[in-house]
């Protein structure tokens, strides 16, 4: 199924956007605005739905022209294109995007044609799923893991370097009683918030 | 620039294809998608997190409505989306560089492809075919695709030594650990700020 690469399943949304004359600004224009508006990190729509590795909303304003001999045309409506890389079902996921970030799905896809609205869940499933164009071919480099699972390792793998790094030239017995509190505080920290840009000094307290 | 986050780089392009082509480039990806020649490519490239080729037939950009104008296109659109780590100026290099082979017969179905190579013909096509991203997410910005490879390979020798070594005596965990160091210090690059780049 080219929408999936392993665990990670690849949506491609089309949202027609309302077009409206004799406005001031535009429902394109007002998608614009109110997404120059969101927190692009973890307090984000999509760092909310913690099963999103990466996602992009982009306004098609029209196709391209590429010039003689191809034909020029032009697309009769603009459309709100989404992008997501997320972990486990397509309907679990909207359903997630429809209640856990219920405020900014509303802001965006209000301007979008046939948009129900959030109120009956499986309206707005069924209205994605008539905009969603199926993906011909999809690579995900890290097709087996979780969002979790991938800023799990990436903590460890950061706590592991200082951990190497604090400790060495101890004594054997020193080194394993270290290793051991080290790896209980690993197992007992959460991971980083999905969206979180905290690196190195996240892990540093944990050593 | 919503087209950044962190390391990573949101890319689209769209080019029209003439419909008939465009049964030829599905066969191609159905080749690939079974025999797996261009996933290794972009695997052993290993600065793309997530890419995305999306065939839209000329009939099937949704229409949710009578009242919304009725389309009336005489080609297909290729849409491209690419979650890169890098420059756009090193992506398209080493695209060109590594994958022409396999770019030319993705793309040489969409009107006006010059070729992957030169590369300077191929950038200008893909200036000509970007769409601009308006909002961009990733839930690990700090991370590029190597990173995250290599921290899986920490976290899966961490588990391994961390099972392993319980309740060793003290001498045993230390040479046990001269092999964990041993094995995951290849892997021990440290995530952060992107550098900046063009």
């Amino acid at each position: 199924m080219p929408n999936q690469s392993g665990s990670i399943y690849g949506l491609t949304i089309l949202s027609p956007i309302k077009d409206k004359q004799h406005v001031k600004i535009s429902p394109s224009l007002a998608i614009r605005m109110y997404l120059q508006s969101l927190p692009v990190d973890g307090r984000g729509p999509f760092g909310k739905v913690s099963s999103t590795h990466m996602a992009r909303l982009v306004v098609l304003d029209d196709v391209v022209y590429f010039g003689m001999p191809s034909c020029e045309e032009h697309l009769q409506s603009k459309y709100l294109i989404f992008e997501s890389n997320f972990d486990g079902k397509l309907d679990d996921y909207l359903t997630r995007l429809a209640t856990e970030a219920k405020e900014e799905v509303d802001g965006i896809w209000q301007h979008c044609i046939g948009y129900p609205g959030l109120e009956n869940v499986p309206a707005f499933i069924a209205y994605m799923k008539r905009c969603q164009v199926e993906t011909t071919f999809y690579f995900a480099d890290v097709n087996d893991k979780t969002v979790q699972q991938t800023l799990r390792a990436l903590q460890t793998q950061s706590a592991v370097a200082s951990f190497i790094e604090k400790n060495q030239g101890k004594s054997s017995a020193d080194l394993q009683k270290a290793f051991v509190n080290f790896s209980n505080r690993l197992r007992n920290t959460a991971p980083p918030e999905p969206g979180s840009i905290k690196g190195k000094e996240f892990t540093d307290e944990l050593v | 620039m919503a087209n950044i986050y962190g390391k990573a780089y949101a890319m689209n392009t769209i080019s029209p294809m003439k419909p008939w082509k465009t049964y030829i480039l599905r066969l191609f990806f159905f080749i690939w998608q079974h025999y797996k020649p261009l996933g290794n490519g972009l695997v052993e490239l290993s600065f793309i997190h997530f890419a995305r080729w999306v065939i839209v037939p000329r009939y099937a950009f949704p229409r949710l409505s009578d009242r919304q104008p009725k389309n009336n296109l005489q080609y297909d659109y290729l849409l491209f989306f690419s979650n890169f780590n890098g420059t756009w100026n090193q992506y398209i290099d080493a695209f060109s560089a590594v994958l022409f082979k396999g770019l030319n017969l993705i793309w040489r179905w969409s009107e006006k492809f010059p070729g992957s190579r030169p590369v300077t013909p191929f950038k200008n096509f893909i200036v000509r075919g970007q769409v601009e991203t308006d909002y961009y997410y990733t839930a690990y910005s700090h991370a590029a695709t190597n990173d995250v490879k290599a921290a899986h390979r920490v976290q899966a020798a961490f588990d391994d030594f961390e099972r392993l070594s319980n309740g060793m005596p003290a001498e045993k965990f230390a040479e046990a650990y001269q092999a964990f160091l041993v094995q995951v210090q290849r892997d021990l690059g440290e995530t952060g700020e992107a550098t900046v780049g063009t």
